[in-house]
């Protein structure tokens, strides 16, 4: 009994130091990492849209975030989404609700500054101000309008999608079309070397400039990658020159209604993304079609 | 066992060739097998290892007197998990670029047998500067045996090294496949006996 006593009490206070080393260390990092995290999501938009250290963005380019929540009020479920609006020269925040009919119920505006937007507990306690007091908000997804010179010119999709072993959280641009422009893998914990490769040029690149007819049914094939093809998808290792403008043109139009290329041993990873990353694309295509209407039949003057 | 009596160095270079992890203990064979396959990534997951290796023996060195007998292992793997929670923090927080590359194999470690089964052997036996070079020795160990079965995997596999490419065509596709691996690691292992065995005879 002693001995039992004597082994709880010291894996008990194993335990408790570890927690605190830990703890400790998560508190002082957290500031940091949140940060570069925040830097590294900008970097990853900007070059998704194409633009980077040889291409600076132009000053005409703006990016809006629409937050989209689920607002359950006394059994009954409704959507939320929270809009920047034009507020005379500046941008302010604006509540659109729907029921799941799709149908307008109200409008409010929210007191928040889009600045502040990027913190969820603002969003929520902006959120709560101008519901019912029994209603509950929860949060669903993101969306990333990017504009330029006041023209909607793509959409871009941070989402999280089932993996071969955990969650992978990809961010996906999509131009005004939904024609794919590019697909960047922000993490995962897919097997090092096999499934893996899912960040790999010669993988993601696949998706690149699929047009929305082609990813509505696109799946995998377990072909080998063809070599020109694999040259031309990794953009990083291209010599100068190495394609000329009717090459890239020539080769993005024989391969734009392939499917995608299964990596070689990883054929589920690469099953993965390419479901996730057609059904992401569906559900946003239907979803910002009603939106846009509801926005139009209103008169909400959103800023995008 | 009681205390070491080998010198630092020796630690080191047993942990590279006399017990090196992998070809002769034959420890921590899955990520071996799994993850060898480019010279880049038996490089950052041997790194990985090191720092996890050193920092968890050289805590166990400190701590072993109070340690109780009976929750040694989960008093280990406490100490793995935590240096290896620290280490994926303090990457992410102050070092995104090297966290990109490796924080995947950071990861990793936490069910490593190699790691485990050095604090069991030596850290909990042993003092800190010890505990330290077998730690050294141990991670430089891996490290080696990932590298050689990496560089081996992706020449064979794909034609190239740390993403160059040499041969300019693909020998053979199955170098890639975790089954090669197995192969590949039982061939190495053969030529590490192989060289004992003379070295033995020789002395003799």
């Amino acid at each position: 009994m002693k001995e039992i006593i004597k082994i709880t009490v010291a894996l008990t206070i194993s335990c408790l130091l570890a927690g605190v080393v830990m703890g400790s260390v998560f508190i002082v990092t957290a500031k940091a990492k949140k940060h570069n995290a925040h830097l590294n999501t900008q970097h990853t938009m900007l070059g998704l849209l194409g633009y980077g250290k040889n291409r600076p963005a132009p000053s005409g380019l703006k990016l809006y975030n629409i937050y989209r929540y689920i607002i359950t009020e006394s059994e009954s479920k409704y959507l939320g989404y929270m809009l920047p609006v034009k507020k005379g020269n500046s941008t302010g925040y604006e509540l659109l609700v729907l029921d799941l009919k799709r149908q307008f119920v109200s409008r409010h505006s929210l007191d928040i500054l889009p600045e502040n937007t990027i913190d969820p507990e603002n969003r929520k306690t902006a959120l709560k101000s101008v519901l019912t007091p029994l209603a509950t908000v929860s949060y669903a997804d993101t969306t990333i309008v990017a504009s330029l010179n006041d023209k909607r010119i793509a959409y871009l999709l941070p989402g999280e999608f089932p993996g071969f072993k955990t969650f992978i959280n990809a961010m996906l641009a999509l131009d005004a079309d939904f024609k794919i422009l590019g697909l960047e893998i922000m993490e995962h914990e897919e097997d090092p070397g096999l499934g893996g490769e899912i960040e790999q040029e010669y993988f993601k690149n696949q998706f690149k400039g699929k047009p929305f007819e082609k990813t509505k049914k696109l799946k995998v094939i377990k072909d080998p990658l063809p070599e020109e093809y694999r040259k031309y998808l990794e953009k990083r290792k291209w010599k100068k020159e190495q394609f000329s403008k009717e090459d890239i043109a020539a080769i993005q139009k024989h391969y734009q209604d392939k499917d995608i290329y299964a990596l070689t041993g990883a054929t589920i990873s690469s099953m993965a993304v390419t479901n996730g990353i057609r059904n992401m694309t569906k559900k946003f295509a239907y979803r910002i079609k009603i939106l846009d209407k509801v926005i139009a039949s209103r008169n909400v003057p959103v800023s995008f | 066992m009681a205390e070491t009596t080998k010198t630092n160095t020796q630690l080191f270079i047993n942990g590279l060739l006399n017990e090196n992890p992998i070809f002769r203990l034959a420890l921590s064979m899955c990520p071996a097998v799994g993850i060898s396959t480019t010279v880049m990534n038996g490089l950052l997951l041997g790194i990985a290892v090191i720092f996890v290796q050193v920092f968890s023996s050289c805590t166990i060195a400190l701590i072993k007197d109070y340690i109780h007998p009976r929750i040694r292992i989960p008093t280990y793997t406490l100490t793995i998990a935590t240096w290896v929670t620290v280490i994926d923090l303090v990457l992410a927080a102050y070092l995104p670029v090297a966290y990109k590359a490796m924080g995947i194999f950071v990861r990793l470690i936490v069910a490593f047998a190699i790691i485990t089964m050095r604090l069991e052997v030596f850290a909990s036996r042993n003092r800190v500067i010890t505990s330290f070079w077998d730690g050294m020795g141990m991670g430089f160990g891996f490290l080696l045996g990932m590298v050689i079965l990496g560089a081996i995997r992706e020449l064979m596999g794909m034609g190239t090294l740390l993403g160059y490419d040499i041969l300019g065509f693909r020998p053979l596709l199955f170098f890639v496949l975790p089954a090669a691996g197995f192969f590949l690691i039982g061939f190495i292992m053969a030529i590490f006996n192989y060289v004992e065995m003379a070295y033995k005879r020789k002395t003799k």
